[in-house]
């Protein structure tokens, strides 16, 4: 029972982190909307090319919105102290990774899995696509958070190279959007591309607690 | 066999083999491009170009067998606690980096009068440009850390979970390709080899894991000399 | 209760610091006095599990530490020499987030009289960024009262602090000490502090 109040009051103090950081929340948002918008002017107003080429365009700039507030995934908490704490309340450090991956999962990919249908509004995707394209991303994003819990915790001490985490992640996800585009491009292959999804998903949840418990404890015990 | 893992020891049989070894990689590289330009037959096919494949295939074999082994001594030096895997990994990786630049190099000049581009998306060449991508980000890991322990530790971890998300993404690579390419090219890109083809393939191949061997000696003892002069 | 044991700690084969022993039983407080970069901060971390000693062994009610270890974290509170207050959040909301984490019994009017005490009663709605250095400092100390635990780890605890401030905390460790705590805390220079031990480092 103690165990379990832990675990929701960790989600508490998530929660009203993440609220009082609201903006950050929609600036991850309004980057996809923009980027967008870029691809369009870049492309031009056609509507045959833009529905053609629209389900891509949604994956590469949701990976890539997703990374871009990869940094913050364990790097205030570091700083100041709190993941000790936390730790010194019970948790484990693969406990607290697999934590803090929910954590990112609900509060920065689910409000990408809400915008997503007005991207699709905007790019002309057809609706009967938008199912396919919400259940592949509500699968991926989770692996997409499992990888960038991976990345930025071995990322921690890293003073010089910001970047190397959102490339990391983004090599690591390679399988992630090719399964997952094609989920959208063959419908008749559906529940075997789930699957695999699925498969991606358990691997690299296996891996997380472990690589990233170890990266915490690593860069902590460095620090 | 405790020269694998004791800098020590490493460095007295380094020392006696080096020079032995580099020796025979030039002789070996002398016969072997002797044999691949002068000793065997065209293909039929691909006519003279086919030669590209005596330099191609041994680099990207090494490029794999090169990450097969660092993932070895990171496993080693994580459970084990020896820190020559460490060692290992920082000197090694821009040899495995360097066969993959020669494996791409060497592949899309072949590309070039065989299927008209320097590059296409075929399954293999985007594997390797990945498997590229990630030696980078381990020599590029080795730069950004201050902290050496962190460093290290970290780049052995980051080589485990390539070890096993490699597979993964090679796997959908290939999925991905037969779904979008017609099948010619992966016919091309896989001949059946004629044993007058394999004699210079052997020798080059010996030759390449004897000069990746000494230039892989080199860097380990450099790397080691660094770290007992300084120990930041 | 715990007892250190020979303990050194090592970095790239660089001592940090060897061979110290120290034992803290209930009604002890310690000092661990040393310059800057004496390896203050790593022993209490090494204490507390986070850093690996490279040689000897701590034991906790007559166990290993490593193999008693979440019993020990139940009875232990760490304040770092940072700020681990959120600075977003206002101080009621930190102290509500505190006080639901570590399942504190602790009633509200405790804490309203351990606030008016460190007098941070008047601005509970401020967010901690905008509060002074010496007041997230006294916050920080709430967390002691919140935990409600028997020992003390604190590190650089009368670093910004006003002469007030630290008589009160003077009274706040004699409590404690009357009340079978026990307390380890780090800081260059002793402030008059009553302590039963004191540690060169």
């Amino acid at each position: 029972m103690k165990f379990l109040n832990k675990i929701i009051f960790f989600y508490f103090r998530e929660y009203k982190l993440n609220m009082s950081g609201v903006q950050d929340i929609l600036t991850n948002i309004i980057f996809f909307f923009v980027s967008i918008f870029i691809f369009i002017f870049s492309i031009g107003p056609d509507k045959e090319t833009i529905s053609l080429i629209g389900v891509g365009i949604v994956w590469t700039l949701l990976l890539l919105s997703s990374t871009l507030s990869l940094r913050k995934f364990y790097q205030d908490d570091f700083e100041n102290g709190n993941l000790l704490i936390i730790h010194l309340n019970g948790l484990s450090f693969g406990f607290i990774a697999i934590l803090k991956t929910f954590s990112h999962f609900l509060f920065v990919q689910v409000p990408f899995l809400l915008s997503i249908p007005i991207a699709c509004v905007l790019l002309n995707i057809a609706n009967d696509k938008l199912f396919y394209l919400l259940t592949s991303f509500g699968i991926a994003s989770l692996t997409l958070s499992c990888l960038g819990s991976i990345s930025s915790s071995m990322n921690l001490m890293n003073q010089r190279n910001y970047l190397l985490g959102s490339v990391i992640v983004m090599i690591f996800s390679v399988p992630i959007i090719i399964f997952s585009v094609s989920i959208i491009n063959m419908e008749e292959n559906f529940n075997s591309l789930i699957n695999i999804l699925f498969g991606i998903l358990l691997i690299v949840f296996a891996i997380n607690p472990w690589a990233s418990g170890l990266c915490l404890k690593l860069s902590l015990e460095n620090n | 066999m405790k020269f694998l893992v004791n800098p020590g020891k490493f460095n007295e049989i380094a020392d006696y083999i080096f020079k032995p070894l580099l020796f025979l990689s030039f002789i070996f590289f002398a016969l072997g491009l002797l044999f691949s330009f002068y000793l065997s037959p065209d293909d039929y096919q691909q006519g003279s170009t086919v030669r590209i494949m005596y330099v191609h295939v041994p680099s990207a074999w090494l490029a794999l067998l090169t990450y097969a082994i660092m993932t070895f001594y990171s496993i080693m030096a994580l459970a084990f606690r020896i820190p020559f895997g460490f060692i290992f990994n920082t000197a090694v990786a821009p040899i495995g980096a360097v066969f993959t630049l020669i494996c791409i190099i060497s592949g899309s000049l072949w590309g070039k009068p065989m299927w008209g581009t320097w590059w296409v998306w075929d399954a293999r060449l985007t594997s390797v440009a990945i498997l590229f991508i990630i030696y980078l980000i381990i020599i590029f890991m080795n730069y950004s850390f201050e902290n050496r322990i962190v460093r290290e530790k970290v780049i052995a971890i980051f080589i485990l979970v390539g070890s096993v998300n490699l597979p993964i993404v090679k796997f959908s690579v290939d999925w991905w390709n037969t779904l979008h390419q017609p099948a010619t090219i992966s016919k091309l890109s896989k001949p059946s080899i004629d044993s007058s083809m394999m004699t210079p393939l052997i020798i080059m191949t010996l030759a390449f894991i004897m000069i990746g061997i000494a230039i892989a000696i080199l860097r380990i003892k450099t790397e080691i000399i660094s770290r007992k002069s300084n120990l930041s | 209760m715990l007892i250190v044991k020979d303990l050194s700690v090592q970095r790239l084969d660089k001592a940090i610091f060897e061979n110290i022993s120290l034992s803290l039983s209930p009604r002890n407080i310690t000092i661990l006095k040393g310059k800057n970069g004496s390896g203050k901060t790593t022993l209490l971390k090494a204490i507390l599990n986070i850093i690996e000693p490279s040689f000897g062994s701590i034991y906790w009610k007559g166990k290993l530490l490593k193999k008693n270890l979440y019993d020990f974290y139940n009875h232990v509170t760490y304040i770092p020499d940072t700020t681990t207050s959120l600075k977003k959040l206002t101080i009621r909301d930190n102290i509500n987030i505190w006080k639901k984490f570590f399942i504190s019994d602790i009633n509200n009017a405790q804490i309203e009289t351990a606030l008016k005490t460190l007098k941070l009663d008047n601005n509970l709605n401020k967010k901690v960024g905008t509060l002074s250095f010496g007041e997230t400092k006294k916050l920080e100390f709430l967390r002691l009262i919140i935990e409600n635990k028997n020992v003390w780890i604190l590190d650089e605890p009368f670093s910004n602090l006003d002469d007030d401030s630290i008589e009160l905390m003077k009274q706040t460790f004699e409590d404690h000490c009357a009340n079978e705590g026990s307390i380890i805390f780090s800081s260059h220079q002793n402030p008059g502090i009553y302590v039963t031990e004191e540690m060169e480092l």
